[in-house]
């Protein structure tokens, strides 16, 4: 009899229902769009974020300061000043290699122009192709790192399609505007192992140093420098945790951790863990935050998730209080209806089980449309602000569905306490 | 010439007759009862009279003009002007007090005019609860705020649905006496009831079943 | 009595006297409008405060002398000129430098002169382990230069220059910097250590006893240098003031710095001055920053327009459970348009008091979210109050009118014979 009143109670009053259910789906939706975006934004924007470039840099362990200061006529570094290319793809099996979104690796060398200036010929990935040992392939290199470069000649270098081109270069504005070159142009360059002549492929305005260096492919630099094989540096954009009390201790040194502290650091994405297992896997290197990029994007993404929370609380309590406030209304309504039950004899308990079981029942069928809409509207804000699916994080489920049965409750709890304070006659005459 | 008359008026819901061809006539002044069963067409007489609803086929002549075609927004101002209507369960706006509630038809009607509003609860014997909500006054007295609306414009049709189904005996006799009052001073009463005691102190009974008029006779007590 | 203290009569009772169902509406309506003021609030002011988070990226505008002149005269007319040309509010830090090589412990290193306050506030991912020097005499050393000496924060250093020292540095193009501002650095170091020389000539040297603070750890080519006083520079090599380059931390979007630094390099009086845009900061902020900008939009809107609705609803559900009134006003003899227009004025009432309590809440909530987001104020829009009001207006209208509407469609005798 219980199940035919409400079957009774959806049928009749179909409309009344219909609107509990799209309230509640709207809440619903709501709730789903916001916690989805909310969970997701964190990695959003850290990979927006990405456009400032490589927040680690790597360089060799045996005095870096060396080479910057004194070894800068080129080529005469110590055995050990370099890093070994072939441990390269050994960066994409750290813990984090997933995290690590792009990295590419240098190698710097003096040359001699035709004019007798002297300029850095930096080797480099442009966008280079890598076969992982885990099965994935990866594009790679300054084209990803160097967002904010302005070509403003010729094109970007194309790694996979100028092989028929020999030695082709980018160069920077200003050093092309001092030697007087553009896009197209053939240019010499000499060091102290030979002398090669290149093609220059397009110029770029970089709005730094880098204006006045040439780019070109690795290979062709440690051709002409004889350093098959090595790297200057390492440039690696990975996405990180901001810091936290744990990961500024760690950074300074790990070993004070405790095992359970070491643990939690090392299983985190902390710039500081990254970086530690990066130099783990390399042989004598020095990986290091690029603090500039490291800590703003610690901030940034800090304030923008503690900004959606915030805001996501706000809809949370908008679409509960809609939610309630909707069945507090509906329920109120029914004060005749309620009356008659009660004339009949139908105890409170039993008055109050079948408006709540009835309310609950459409509040989740209206909890699993809106969940389906609000996944929906996280795609549309996913797709239109970053270009990238809202990834579907399964713990919005029960969130939306505790909330939505709490609310329903919430909402119709004060108003069956109203109506059952009447008395039966009353409501039956209208009062 | 009859202030209300009903030429072959027929009502029909579907396969039902809900009026079969009546013909009626109400005099200025007279107190009429419309009595019979549930399903009798009281209800349905009522509300044809009371312009809210229009016959299927016939005539209704109100002050002689016939009503029976008019648009609803032109039934509304007909049943504003010139019929007060009480029902049965009074139907006061219950976030009003008595007075207050009075006065709504005052402004519906032309202008609100609080002191004469007072009166016609006067008139009712509710002078002293002008002040109280719906909620705090008895049925009895919530009948007599209705009827007391229903007077306000000065009607010449006063329309009563089942005045004393939800009211115990005394509360009834009240309002019977009221009515009386009413129809000393000139007052047309049509009163729709299936209470004989309610119908049996009125001029002139009709009886219906089925649709039709069974009965219309003068009541040979009135007056006792 | 008129009609109208008649008509506010009734609205009045029946919002007073129905107070629980009308708290109801009203919390509908009101939690609606907090939450269009406190996003909207929010949605203007995010450029502004996200903008200040991403000024952590450091300086995006930097003055270098122009190519005829080869170094700035004084700070201070600079500092003048500055501020006819970006209003003080916008600007987060500047930082003066001027490079001179020099030696300590017989190892050249270039030695940058900076105001300290400067560049703390240009550069605020600058990580140092022991503290800023405060006063004069006391030296920050950048990480590498600290681990090629061996020096570590209290260790006392001397400081050399030899202006002929100049002549040995190689030129230093190798530096494989970060940080753009620096990219004159030792073009123009070279230079004024030939000038300083020839100016100088009659001594051979000076030395200054230097205590380290602390050591600078970026990341960059920072790390190369080591940061003193101007004062002490100048002291040290026994020139004036004249500065290399001048980062500027402005919080500005691209646009206005673009137009900044036109305005910088088009005026005469600062015809030695070049205004340069750090691309990599400011390109960068204006992508993130539009994205995020999008990001807030789209979710304020999406949860305006459920919220909306919701509070639609509610209205719906409030003014059906009328419809028996609705009734017997009919019966009464109202017309239509009276009917609407009671209900109407009841629901504009609730709109506008709800609309008025939500501009004060939201308000207080987009407060409450800057003080813990960004810590800072926020900027309260007076146009956002007539707004507010007249969208809850609008939509508690709106919603009333449909119900009402239909409900004034029926029968009265419907509607009065019960359900």
């Amino acid at each position: 009899m219980f199940l035919r009143m409400i079957k009774g109670a959806f049928l009749r009053q179909k409309g009344k229902m219909l609107m509990i259910a799209l309230t509640v789906a709207l809440g619903a939706s709501l709730a789903t769009a916001m916690l989805n975006v909310m969970m997701d934004v964190g990695d959003k924007i850290n990979q927006e974020l990405k456009t400032y470039g490589a927040n680690i840099t790597v360089v060799p362990k045996a005095a870096s300061v060396l080479n910057n200061l004194y070894e800068v006529e080129g080529g005469g570094l110590a055995e050990g000043a370099y890093l070994r290319e072939d441990e390269l793809g050994r960066i994409k099996t750290i813990f984090w290699a997933f995290n690590i979104v792009d990295f590419s690796p240098f190698i710097d060398t003096e040359i001699e122009l035709d004019s007798g200036n002297k300029a850095t010929l930096v080797g480099t990935w442009f966008n280079h192709h890598l076969d992982l040992p885990t099965g994935e392939t990866l594009d790679t290199g300054v084209k990803n790192l160097r967002t904010w470069w302005d070509i403003t000649d010729g094109a970007w270098l194309d790694e996979q399609s100028i092989n028929h081109i020999s030695n082709p270069v980018m160069i920077g504005s200003l050093l092309a505007r001092q030697e007087n070159l553009g896009a197209g142009d053939e240019i010499k360059l000499k060091t102290r192992y030979g002398e090669e002549n290149a093609y220059i492929i397009g110029v770029y305005e970089a709005g730094g140093d880098e204006d006045h260096q040439i780019f070109a492919p690795m290979d062709f630099v440690q051709d002409l420098s004889n350093t098959d094989g090595k790297l200057t540096s390492i440039e690696v954009s990975a996405l990180t945790t901001p810091d936290n009390e744990l990961a500024e201790k760690a950074a300074k040194d790990p070993s004070s951790l405790t095992i359970k502290q070491y643990e939690t650091w090392y299983c985190t994405a902390y710039v500081s863990s990254i970086c530690y297992q990066i130099q783990e896997v390399i042989t004598d290197s020095i990986a290091s935050p690029v603090r500039q990029v490291a800590d703003s994007e610690g901030a940034i993404l800090e304030k923008t998730e503690l900004l959606m929370a915030l805001i996501t609380i706000l809809s949370l309590v908008g679409a509960a209080l809609g939610i309630s406030n909707l069945v507090t209304a509906s329920v109120m309504e029914r004060s005749g209806e309620i009356g008659l039950l009660k004339a009949l004899g139908a105890q409170d308990g039993a008055v109050s089980a079948l408006v709540l079981s009835e309310v609950i029942l459409t509040g989740v069928v209206g909890a699993a449309v809106g969940y389906l809409i609000g996944f929906g509207f996280a795609q549309i804000i996913g797709q239109s602000v970053f270009g990238s699916a809202i990834e579907m994080k399964l713990m919005v489920i029960p969130i939306v569905l505790i909330l939505v049965i709490f609310v329903t409750l919430a909402g119709s709890i004060p108003a069956i306490r109203m109506l059952l304070r009447l008395r039966p006659a009353e409501v039956l005459h209208g009062r | 010439m009859s202030l209300l008359e009903l030429k072959n008026v027929s009502k029909i819901y579907g396969e039902l007759k809900a009026l079969d061809q009546v013909s009626l006539k109400v005099d200025t002044g007279e107190w009429v009862a419309i009595m019979g069963p549930s399903g009798s067409g009281k209800s349905t007489m009522m509300n044809i009279i009371g312009c809210m609803d229009r016959p299927t086929s016939g005539e209704v002549l109100l002050d002689g003009k016939d009503i029976s075609k008019e648009g609803n927004k032109n039934l509304t101002v007909i049943r504003r002007d010139k019929i007060g209507l009480i029902f049965q369960q009074f139907h006061l706006v219950n976030y009003l007090t008595a007075v207050e509630n009075v006065m709504v038809a005052q402004y519906y009607h032309s202008m609100p005019d609080e002191k004469e509003a007072m009166e016609a609860l006067e008139r009712v014997g509710l002078a002293d609860r002008a002040r109280h909500l719906p909620s705090q006054l008895s049925g009895g007295e919530q009948q007599r705020v209705c009827i007391a609306r229903a007077l306000i414009n000065y009607p010449e049709l006063i329309l009563a649905d089942e005045p004393t189904g939800n009211l115990d005996e005394a509360n009834e006799n009240i309002v019977i006496d009221i009515f009386r009052q009413l129809h000393k001073d000139g007052t047309t009463l049509v009163v729709v009831t299936h209470d004989p005691e309610v119908g049996e102190v009125a001029q002139r009974i009709i009886t219906l079943e089925h649709g039709k008029i069974l009965r219309d006779e003068k009541n040979r007590n009135f007056g006792s | 009595m008129t009609r109208r203290k008649m008509f506010f009569r009734m609205i009045t009772a029946s919002l007073i006297r129905r107070r629980s169902r009308m708290l109801v509406a009203l919390l509908a309506i009101a939690v609606g409008a907090t939450i269009l003021s406190g996003l909207v609030t929010i949605y203007y002011d995010v450029p502004r405060q996200m903008g200040a988070q991403f000024r952590n990226y450091g300086a995006n505008m930097i003055l270098v002398p122009s190519v005829e002149s080869d170094a700035f005269e004084t700070m201070r007319t600079v500092d003048d000129i500055m501020l006819n040309i970006i209003p003080n509010e916008q600007l987060v830090g500047v930082a003066p430098y001027r490079y001179e090589t020099v030696s300590i412990h017989d190892q050249p290193v270039i030695a940058a002169g900076t105001e300290m306050a400067g560049a703390r506030a240009a550069s605020p991912y600058w990580h140092i382990d022991g503290a800023w020097p405060s006063k004069s005499g006391e030296i920050l050393l950048g990480g590498e230069t600290a681990d090629l000496l061996g020096l570590k924060s209290g260790d006392k250093l001397t400081l050399v220059y030899t202006p002929e020292i100049s002549d040995e540095t190689p030129e230093n193009e190798n530096l494989s910097g970060q940080e753009n501002g620096q990219e004159n650095a030792p073009e123009n170091a070279d230079q004024s250590g030939q000038e300083s020389a020839d100016e100088a000539d009659y001594i051979p040297g000076s030395e200054l006893e230097m205590e380290v603070t602390g050591i600078l750890e970026t990341g960059g080519s920072e790390e190369q240098y080591v940061y003193l006083t101007l004062k002490d520079l100048q002291e040290l090599t026994g020139s004036a003031g004249r500065l290399d380059v001048i980062e500027l931390s402005v919080s500005a979007t691209r646009e206005q710095l673009e137009h900044y630094a036109e305005r910088i390099n088009m005026d005469i009086d600062m015809e030695n001055v070049t205004a340069q845009l750090v691309k990599r900061v400011t390109q960068s902020e204006s992508t993130v920053l539009t994205k995020l900008q999008a990001l807030v939009f789209l979710v304020t809107a999406v949860v305006l327009a459920l919220i909306m609705i919701c509070v639609a609803t509610t209205m719906t559900a409030v003014v059906t459970e009328r419809r028996k009134e609705i009734g017997l006003r009919k019966a009464l003899g109202a017309s239509d348009q009276s009917i609407i227009g009671e209900f109407m004025g009841e629901g504009l009432l609730l709109g506008g008091v709800g609309g008025i309590l939500g501009s004060g809440l939201g308000f207080a909530f987009a407060q409450y979210v800057s003080m813990n987001v960004f810590n800072g104020s926020i900027q309260f829009q007076p146009l956002l109050l007539p707004l507010t009001v007249i969208v809850s207006i609008l939509v508690t209208g709106c919603a009333c009118l449909l119900p009402v509407r239909s409900a004034t469609d029926v029968d009265p005798a419907l509607v009065l014979k019960g359900e």
